[in-house]
């Protein structure tokens, strides 16, 4: 392992949690539909569903970098769900999304734990770099775009948009 | 089409972009009949808020008419003359089912920009920076609208497009800041700046049944269209604003004070001194005389109401409301739970908002339009764009 990937700051463990007014097993229902993980995760990764249980991912790194890995549903209780990246990963992570009713009448809890795990060498030492940023992003953006999933039917989005020229720099 | 693009701080251009397209199943695109200049925009001009991107389109505050929509809209139509609220909400959450339609939880397509700096993201809104959501504005020929739906309004036939116009956001805004302050008989309510928005306060406050509305400015044409809606102007460059509104109220106090200023505020004095030169020193974002003179006015236990734009304001002397027992309300605009019963005051004539019109432009004119505005020239309220 590296310098880098040894920093406790590094924070690749990143959690999120938001409340969604709806009842937990509909949410699990479309937590698991193929089409779901691609859309909630596309800010990060491609995902491509393979079968009800398994997906590939690729995330795409700086300088054109492009880092796959194979997740795999395990088998969990009613009210979580669990994930972790088969053998052989660029970038070996393992996720947990529980389920808790929300008080009075607000519905149900969605609390994500992804725990990243960059291998050591240059390799490595680019991810982390890059998660470094923006793990917490990551996963609060996924929870967020299913939220809106959930409760609109749509994701919101301005892409493509004319509001501003690529390239344009923030000011 | 053609659009304002902001180019960078005080750099607007009228540039061919491309059109907007339907993305969403919910979205509409109108073709925009009139849009208009905000005080807040004023803000994004003059680069105090941050994540705007060369290029991005201004505008928010807008009607126009439905040419083409998604396939799961089913309340409007090809056609249809609607008005739309600056806040983009999907009328599903449980924000906007508690008519909290800014802080809508799902219209935000990048949450992650704004959730550090507020905590939580709030709804997303039309040109306004990129940590608001970087839809593109209404200074155009056409705008995509999101959750159709739940933010076109239709307007009445009979209702001008300048009436319609500003019950997209001056009118609501106002409104909402005068429904925070649960007038009652006999209160007397104070509103600084007489922009459209403080002017749309005023008539709102009137309209639930105020009793005394005073006006505060220092540009004699606000000052004189808020006399001619009923209100009681106050010259604060010309008066001491806190003994005048003792004198208006037998020594009691304003019962609310609502602050539709912002955070260029002007003033007079040495902290208004003192504001300029921490502004232009980046050492604050915010110039608050308007806010700090409504603490000190209000009534004890009475309501501030604050409508004016803030960003991270310093010095803020909390001491004022906690003393006296000051009810502070405020937020962004909640227009979609407003806006029929505007539409229905405007008709019935009680709310004049096409007064706020002074000047009209064509698109192509609007840089100078957003110039004329800005520097209040030949008593501009508030520039109209026809596109």
């Amino acid at each position: 392992m590296n310098a880098v990937t040894h920093d406790s700051s590094l924070d690749a463990d990143a959690r999120a949690a938001v409340t969604i007014g709806r009842p937990a097993d509909e949410l699990r229902t479309l937590w698991l539909r193929p089409d779901t993980q691609s859309r909630i995760w596309s800010h990060f990764a491609d995902v491509t569903p393979i079968d009800e249980r398994t997906a590939e991912w690729v995330a795409h790194g700086p300088a054109g970098g492009e880092y796959r890995w194979r997740t795999e549903l395990a088998a969990g209780g009613t009210n979580e769900l669990r994930w972790s990246s088969s053998d052989g990963a660029d970038v070996a992570n393992a996720g947990v999304l529980v389920f808790q009713p929300a008080p009075g009448d607000r519905g149900t809890e969605l609390h994500l734990d992804v725990r990243f795990d960059p291998p050591g060498g240059p390799l490595g030492q680019a991810l982390s770099k890059l998660f470094h940023l923006v793990p917490r992003e990551i996963v609060l953006k996924a929870l967020y775009k299913f939220r809106a999933l959930a409760l609109t039917g749509e994701i919101p989005t301005t892409d493509p948009q004319p509001a501003a020229r690529k390239g344009g720099t923030d000011r | 089409m053609r659009a304002l693009c902001w180019n960078g701080v005080n750099d607007l251009r009228v540039e061919t972009v491309a059109d907007p397209e339907i993305l969403n199943l919910r979205d509409v695109i109108l073709k925009v009949r009139l849009t208009t200049t905000c005080g807040s925009d004023l803000h994004l001009i003059d680069g105090l808020i941050p994540t705007m991107r060369e290029g991005d389109v201004l505008g928010h505050e807008f009607m126009g008419e439905i040419v083409d929509v998604g396939r799961e809209v089913t309340k409007v139509k090809r056609g249809d003359r609607v008005v739309v609220p600056s806040f983009i909400a999907c009328g599903q959450c449980w924000y906007c089912q508690h008519d909290q339609y800014s802080l809508c939880d799902t219209s935000h397509p990048k949450p992650e920009l704004q959730e550090p700096l507020l905590g939580y993201p709030t709804g997303g809104i039309y040109a306004y920076s990129h940590a608001f959501g970087g839809y593109a504005g209404s200074h155009a020929e056409y705008v995509r609208v999101p959750f159709a739906d739940t933010d076109c309004f239709l307007v009445p036939d009979g209702l001008s497009d300048e009436n319609a116009l500003f019950i997209s956001d001056a009118a609501p805004t106002g409104f909402m800041g005068a429904d925070f302050c649960n007038i009652q008989r006999g209160d007397v309510i104070a509103v600084w700046g007489c922009g459209g928005v403080g002017l749309m306060a005023q008539q709102s406050a009137m309209i639930l049944g105020a009793e005394r509305v005073i006006a505060i400015d220092r540009y004699p044409e606000r000052l004189a269209q808020a006399e001619a809606f009923g209100a009681i102007p106050l010259d604060y460059t010309k008066v001491d604003v806190i003994e005048a509104l003792k004198e208006l109220t037998g020594g009691r106090g304003p019962d609310a004070c609502i602050d539709a200023v912002g955070m260029e505020a002007d003033g007079t004095g040495v902290q208004h001194a003192y504001d300029r030169v921490k502004q232009a020193l980046y050492l604050e974002s915010d110039r608050g005389a308007a806010l700090r003179q409504a603490m000190l006015a209000v009534r004890k236990g009475g309501t501030l109401s604050i409508l004016g734009v803030y960003a991270l304001m310093d010095k803020f002397p909390l001491g004022l409301l906690m003393n006296k027992g000051v009810t502070v309300r405020t937020a962004q605009q909640h227009g979609q739970a407003y806006v029929p019963r505007l539409l229905e005051h405007a008709q019935r004539g009680e709310l004049t908002p096409a007064a706020l019109a002074t000047h009209r432009f064509s698109l192509e004119e609007s840089p100078k339009g957003y110039h004329m505005f800005k520097h209040k020239e030949d008593g501009c309220l508030r520039a109209v764009f026809a596109p």
